[in-house]
């Protein structure tokens, strides 16, 4: 069974939320609404921790592009963390790999979320 | 204390309770909303209220809209709509906790049906499913009252009850609305082309499914289309956003021979008139002579290729991104030779996903299924090797495309061609 906590804390003035070990369409409505909360807290950038995802389906996907899509019609910006293959394997097959900016490491993201 | 002398009453929870197990079994004789009225007869007896309602919100307008009322039944007629966050109803939804008014006046109640009747206290309290609020449930006074916890109590487990009932009738005509959408959108016979045979497998999930969709048509041109998508989401709204954008992108398929330049125009419809849409969507067209497919990915998986002889594989293209993103650059088109006897096999993501298993793992299995075989056969068996007899929670959708072997080439069919041709 999929893990439903979705934490959300403040690095660096930046709101990042660290994603479970795996998303799917079991959680996926948990990640999207803490992805509306976390964006609600900060004044722009958001992170999404995807550094111990291991599995993220279709529905984890798409929570993903709307908090995208929703940042990008705010003239803000969604960053995620991403280290696992599986996980940028998906991103890869929808073509997200280049569109959202990823990050092998939090402080990669973080550096860039500062920039 | 003082004792009563009269006879203990029924306790009210029990009346309530009673009416949620009619509820379930009545379901079938009575109409959605005789039940929902019922149950306000009998909210309105139990707390000796003047009037009862149920509001319902409107996710789309951000409306409460009245539904079914006693003793109010001009609210359902005259067709009230309260905003979410005002007035009496919008702040109990908005809030999602009940709320007494001792005293009614423009103030505090924002429909003049209300004011008019004659109602001097009201209370309400939110109908809740799913952890979401649906709705609103009130009952009024027509003399000065004052509600006390113990009212709101009941008046939550009347509450509790509708909406029960109300998300029962909501699944049930979804369901039955998904369903009509589906029937009508997916091909009732895929097309008999001559040189190959095809076949397709749709099963909808367990939950409420609705946004996968397939396609075959040929052009003028004599080039055969064939499409695989899948719309995020689920229920009704996602069986309509694919019925847009299937016969959408039949348009454009006649306006334009160029697979990425159809699906480009696909993305910038989608992007403008159903902005929170997201979709992957393969479209393939197969020259007149079904030697070649040109293949165009908006974030779908690719497609399995079986050629005789060789093992199944993924087909190797380009992946290109997912309809509803942003104005990306242009989605490459790949060229993929199908000779004779080679089947193809399109897909969604609900035959290869499992909880909690890489797609790569799915990917490899369905690779293993694919063999070349006729194309209802080769669809059985794929069936039977990734679904099984287990009812999957998402849609899956298959089509097999396989160009069908000529007779001057027997070496290269497969057994029961062979048997075929004698």
């Amino acid at each position: 069974m999929a893990e439903t906590g979705f934490p959300i804390r403040m690095v660096r003035g930046v709101p990042v939320v660290t994603a479970p070990e795996e998303i799917d369409i079991a959680n996926a409505h948990g990640l999207r609404t803490a992805l509306l909360n976390a964006a609600a807290h900060g004044h722009g950038t958001l992170v999404v921790d995807l550094g111990r995802t291991r599995f993220c389906d279709t529905a984890g996907v798409h929570a993903l592009v709307g908090a995208h899509n929703r940042a990008q019609a705010e003239g803000s910006q969604v960053l995620l963390v991403i280290t696992g293959a599986a996980v940028l394997r998906i991103f890869a097959i929808t073509g997200l790999d280049r569109v959202i900016p990823n990050f092998a490491s939090l402080d990669e993201a973080l550096a860039a979320a500062a920039s | 204390m003082e004792m009563t002398a009269h006879v203990e009453p029924v306790p009210a929870e029990a009346t309530f309770r009673g009416i949620q197990l009619p509820a379930d079994a009545a379901l079938s004789r009575l109409d959605d909303w005789d039940l929902l009225t019922e149950l306000l007869d009998r909210t309105r007896e139990i707390l000796r209220a003047d009037t009862a309602a149920v509001l319902l919100l409107d996710y789309s307008s951000g409306q409460l809209i009245a539904t079914a009322a006693a003793g109010l039944e001009e609210e359902v007629s005259q067709g009230v709509r309260i905003p979410a966050g005002q007035g009496f109803a919008g702040r109990i939804a908005a809030g999602q906790k009940p709320v007494i008014l001792d005293h009614v006046d423009h103030t505090t109640v924002l429909n003049p049906i209300l004011r008019n009747k004659g109602i001097q206290s009201m209370m309400g309290v939110p109908m809740m499913a799913g952890g979401r609020v649906i709705g609103v449930m009130h009952v009024g006074s027509l003399a000065p009252r004052q509600f006390t916890s113990r009212d709101i109590e009941l008046l939550q487990l009347a509450a509790d009850g509708a909406a029960a009932a109300v998300r029962s009738m909501t699944a049930r005509a979804d369901r039955a609305a998904v369903t009509a959408v589906q029937r009508s959108l997916v091909p009732s016979a895929l097309p008999v082309v001559a040189g190959a045979e095809m076949a397709a497998r749709y099963v909808p999930g367990s939950g409420v499914a609705g946004g996968d969709w397939y396609d075959v048509f040929s052009l003028p041109s004599g080039e055969l289309c064939m499409v695989m998508g899948d719309v995020a989401g689920s229920g009704l709204p996602a069986a309509i956003i694919m019925g847009r954008m299937r016969s959408a992108l039949r348009a454009y398929a006649l306006e334009t021979p160029d697979p990425a330049e159809v699906l480009h125009r696909l993305d910038r419809k989608m992007r403008h008139f159903e902005p929170d849409a997201l979709a992957t969507v393969l479209y393939a067209v197969i020259d007149p002579g079904l030697d070649v497919m040109r293949l165009c990915l908006a974030g779908h998986f690719p497609p399995v290729i079986a050629r005789p002889g060789q093992p199944a594989e993924l087909a190797r293209a380009a992946g290109g991104l997912m309809i509803g993103v942003a104005a990306g650059a242009r989605r490459p088109v790949t060229t993929v030779p199908i000779p004779p006897g080679t089947l193809v096999c399109l897909y969604t993501d609900g035959l290869i996903e499992r909880p909690g298993e890489p797609i790569d793992e799915g990917l490899a299995r369905l690779c293993q299924a694919v063999t070349v075989q006729f194309a209802e056969a080769a669809s059985s068996a794929v069936m039977g090797a990734l679904v099984g007899s287990e009812h999957a929670r998402d849609d899956i959708a298959l089509l097999m495309f396989r160009r069908s072997v000529p007779p001057d080439l027997p070496g290269i069919a497969t057994a029961a061609e062979a048997d075929a041709d004698g």
